[in-house]
């Protein structure tokens, strides 16, 4: 069943942008320790220098920004309606490859994110060739993300997301689906495989691939091999980097996912507040990424202009995990093929014999040299590579939805 | 050595006011899902309320608060030396009794406190009677609280904190002291019992009393005391408080210890994020408390146009998680007398044999029925009678200075 689109193009109002430069004339600084480098959170000349860019340049030149957006991602927003939450009127980007039997595949973000991580990542993916499978692709914007309604109730977990995302899917003609999720879009896009697999979507892949910790009763030899045998110097870097994360980087994580209310009056009210908060992620989870300042100060924007408030779209942490992060690695089995590409700045670096007990359908593993958490935005042809790699002509998932090969 | 003593009046510039008024007109808020409650953060009724008081009534006031301020606590500064961090110019409130040998008294606040936190039990404290003894009493403004200035330097941790409290008190003529602190200023009298005890510091008072969990092998027969006999009706309702605090209430410091700085661009920019971060704490935090929106907002101005700035003050979880990762947990024992009072709804509420077991020169102890984490603010009464039992005719801690009865 599916209706026409209703095209959107993000069109801030006048109002916005004028309360935007206002606030940003009145940003007050804090101080900063003497050589805290970025031990202590974003260094100060980075946000200051950011900041001012914003009000003296990227600001007045919004509209421009605005227009190569809506020029490069075609948009569009639909209804949906969600078992106990009515409707959400979602936006998404939605571009068919010329190839009529392109893989469709959904590519969902998850936080800091936003719909803006396809940008570079959808014309290779659309992009027809005899050489690598085309894909149909849809990025939905979360409910409470970019230009997406939020729930206005409680309890709007991990299910309502998938539910969400697999009636986008539907609602467009996409009956079989594959689909590509980091962050977030990890954890919804693994609850899409167990709920809507394999009926509707056929195989998933993930940059952010996940497993807890061997347990005793649960994989005695797995366990038993944790203690025994050495981890190479790779996997120690990437174990060293997940507790890094969880000693140092879990601050945002423990607020958002215990007093999300608390935290979202200062990214509402404050720019440089959201500013902050934002670039600390785009630095950190990064492989030193060289972040032009037009590029953060359009990624933090979609957050400060975003439909539901920048305060809503931290909600999520609450509500699906609630405090502990390990509700992230627990129940992990799907029922279809899953692929998986490893960056090695990603947050959460698992040995890779933990990710294969964990993950029983996994078909596909890809490994790389570089790159971090926004594998889509940072190494966009190494991640659309994978996935020609996994879906193309003798990959493990070539053909998995059926007559839509990609070719 | 010079003394530098000068005496301080809060006098807040009419830039700073007309600043502050310009970006409470401007703010934005964000929404709230139905039915929030305070489950997801202070509450956004509570916040847009006081919000519009500051505005409207309280901020054009504000030379009211201060004079009352001003009249209720006499301030000082005088400049400290810090060993490795220079000369820092501390703020303190200094109120001698009319009992010449009353007993001097330091008094600590902690985070989101003040020396404000010193307002209600002042006169108590420094009162004249036969029947209770009388103090003179000291309230430091802690370096980056309030208008002390703060470090400039990485590394000011609770050895730092303790030496300044301890060379104000010298400074001021008081080489034998005893102390009070809850929060931070329960760590950092610890510290001076430990640095500075029993030589200067005689004797010390906690309203946040602390303990060592049970532990095989550190303390085998507390956890084989703590296994077979039950809790009391109060002890497990403590350690659901505790727990609630440990799962629900401690993003705040998870943030505030790893990434204050970024954290910081928030507090300093937007006064109703400084207000959502501190009102919660103000609310969860104490035992039904009935905050009027003026203590509120008074609580709040002071760290608004704090001297060092409201990101200054959330460094010492960083520098205190980081030198002493233990922090409040360990190393509790000191060669002085300490009393505890004990306050339902304080944060930390251990099983009283815990308690005992990690303070061997516990001398006086006190169970309160109702009251929170800000006991001084809450239960000025309560806290002074227990400071009055203690250190009274007949009380374990009497005559502790030498000379200074307090009578």
């Amino acid at each position: 069943m599916s209706d026409a689109e209703t095209p959107f193009s993000i069109a801030v109002p006048d109002d916005q942008l004028e309360l935007l430069k206002q606030k940003l004339e009145l940003t007050r600084f804090p101080d900063e320790l003497e050589d805290a480098g970025r031990d202590y959170g974003a260094p100060l000349a980075d946000i200051q220098r950011l900041t001012k860019y914003w009000k003296d340049v990227h600001l007045p030149k919004w509209r421009e920004h605005e227009a190569k957006l809506n020029e490069e991602l075609p948009q569009f927003t639909r209804d949906i309606e969600v078992d106990g939450f009515g409707t959400l009127n979602i936006h998404y980007v939605h571009q068919k490859s010329t190839v009529v039997d392109a893989v469709p595949l959904l590519f969902v973000h998850g936080w800091p994110g936003s719909f803006v991580e396809v940008r570079k990542i959808l014309p290779l993916l659309v992009e027809a060739s005899p050489d690598h499978p085309s894909f149909h692709v849809v990025a939905i914007g979360l409910p409470s993300y970019g230009f997406s309604q939020g729930p206005s109730k409680k309890g709007f977990k991990c299910e309502q997301y998938a539910e969400v995302s697999n009636k986008l899917m539907l609602s467009l003609g996409y009956n079989e689906y594959v689909t590509q999720g980091g962050d977030w879009g990890a954890l919804i896009t693994k609850r899409i495989a167990q709920l809507y697999g394999p009926k509707h979507s056929k195989a998933w892949h993930t940059n952010m691939p996940l497993a807890g910790p061997p347990q005793l009763t649960q994989s005695p030899l797995l366990f038993l091999s944790h203690h025994l045998f050495k981890y190479s110097p790779k996997e120690r870097a990437g174990i060293d980097r997940t507790n890094w994360f969880e000693e140092k980087g879990s601050g945002y994580f423990k607020e958002q996912s215990t007093q999300p209310q608390t935290l979202g009056y200062s990214l509402a009210d404050s720019p440089v507040g959201l500013l902050g908060w934002i670039y600390e992620k785009l630095v950190n989870w990064t492989d030193e990424y060289p972040w032009t300042e037009d590029e953060v100060l359009t990624w933090v924007s979609i957050y400060w202009f975003s439909r539901a408030g920048p305060a809503a779209s931290i909600r999520i942490y609450y509500e699906i995990l609630q405090g502990s992060l390990q509700g992230v690695s627990q129940n992990m089995a799907t029922p279809i093929p899953l692929g998986h590409s490893y960056f090695p700045k990603e947050i959460a670096i698992h040995p890779r014999r933990w990710l294969k007990a964990a993950n029983p359908t996994l078909i596909f593993e890809s490994e790389h040299e570089s790159g971090g958490h926004f594998a889509a935005y940072e190494r966009p042809e190494a991640l659309v590579g994978d996935l020609r790699k996994m879906f193309g002509r003798g990959g493990p998932a070539f053909g998995v939805v059926p007559g839509k090969t990609g070719f | 050595m010079s003394d530098t003593e000068a005496p301080f009046r809060i006098s807040i510039s009419d830039n700073e006011l007309e600043s502050l008024k310009q970006k409470l007109a401007l703010t934005r808020f964000p929404d709230e899902l139905e039915d929030a409650g305070r489950d997801y953060g202070a509450p956004l009724a509570d916040i847009q309320r006081l919000t519009n008081y500051w505005k409207d009534t309280y901020l054009s006031k504000w030379k009211e608060h201060e004079a009352k301020l001003n009249e209720d606590l006499p301030q000082f500064t005088r400049d400290i030396e810090v060993d490795g961090f220079g000369t820092l110019n501390i703020h303190y409130v200094h109120k001698k009794s009319t009992v010449v040998d009353a007993v001097p008294l330091l008094f600590v606040h902690g985070w989101p406190g003040s020396f404000l936190e010193a307002r209600k039990i002042l006169p108590l404290l420094v009162e004249n009677s036969p029947e209770h003894p009388s103090f003179h009493v000291v309230a430091v403004s802690l370096p980056g609280y309030g208008f002390s200035e703060a470090p400039k330097k990485k590394g000011f941790g609770s050895t730092q904190y303790a030496e300044v409290g301890h060379k104000l008190m010298l400074a001021l003529g008081y080489n034998e002291y005893v102390t009070q602190g809850g929060d931070w200023g329960a760590l950092i009298t610890r510290r001076i019992a430990q640095l500075y005890g029993p030589k200067h510091s005689k004797a010390w008072h906690t309203n946040m009393p602390l303990g060592e969990a049970p532990h095989p092998t550190r303390r085998p027969w507390l956890l084989l005391t703590y296994l077979l006999f039950k809790l009391s009706p109060k002890e497990k309702a403590g350690l659901e408080r505790t727990q609630w605090f440990q799962e629900k209430g401690i993003g705040y410091f998870k943030e505030q210890s790893t990434q204050p700085q970024t954290l910081g661009y928030s507090l300093a920019d937007s006064p109703v994020g400084l207000l959502g971060w501190i009102y919660e704490k103000l609310v969860n935090w104490t035992d039904e408390y009935p905050w009027t929106d003026d203590e509120v907002l008074t609580w709040i101005s002071i760290y608004w146009f704090s001297r060092a700035g409201p990101a200054a003050s959330v460094r010492i979880y960083y520098e205190v998680n980081n030198l002493t990762p233990e922090g409040f947990a360990r190393n509790i024992e000191t060669p002085i007398p300490v009393g505890h009072s004990y306050f339902p709804k304080e944060l930390a509420i251990l099983p009283r044999s815990w308690i005992k077991a990690a303070n061997p020169t516990l001398v006086f102890e006190s169970e309160h029925e109702g009251g929170g984490h800000f006991a001084a603010y809450e239960r000025p009464e309560a806290l002074v009678g227990d400071l009055r039992k203690m250190f009274g005719k007949g009380g374990p801690a009497f005559g502790v200075v030498p000379g200074k009865t307090g009578f």
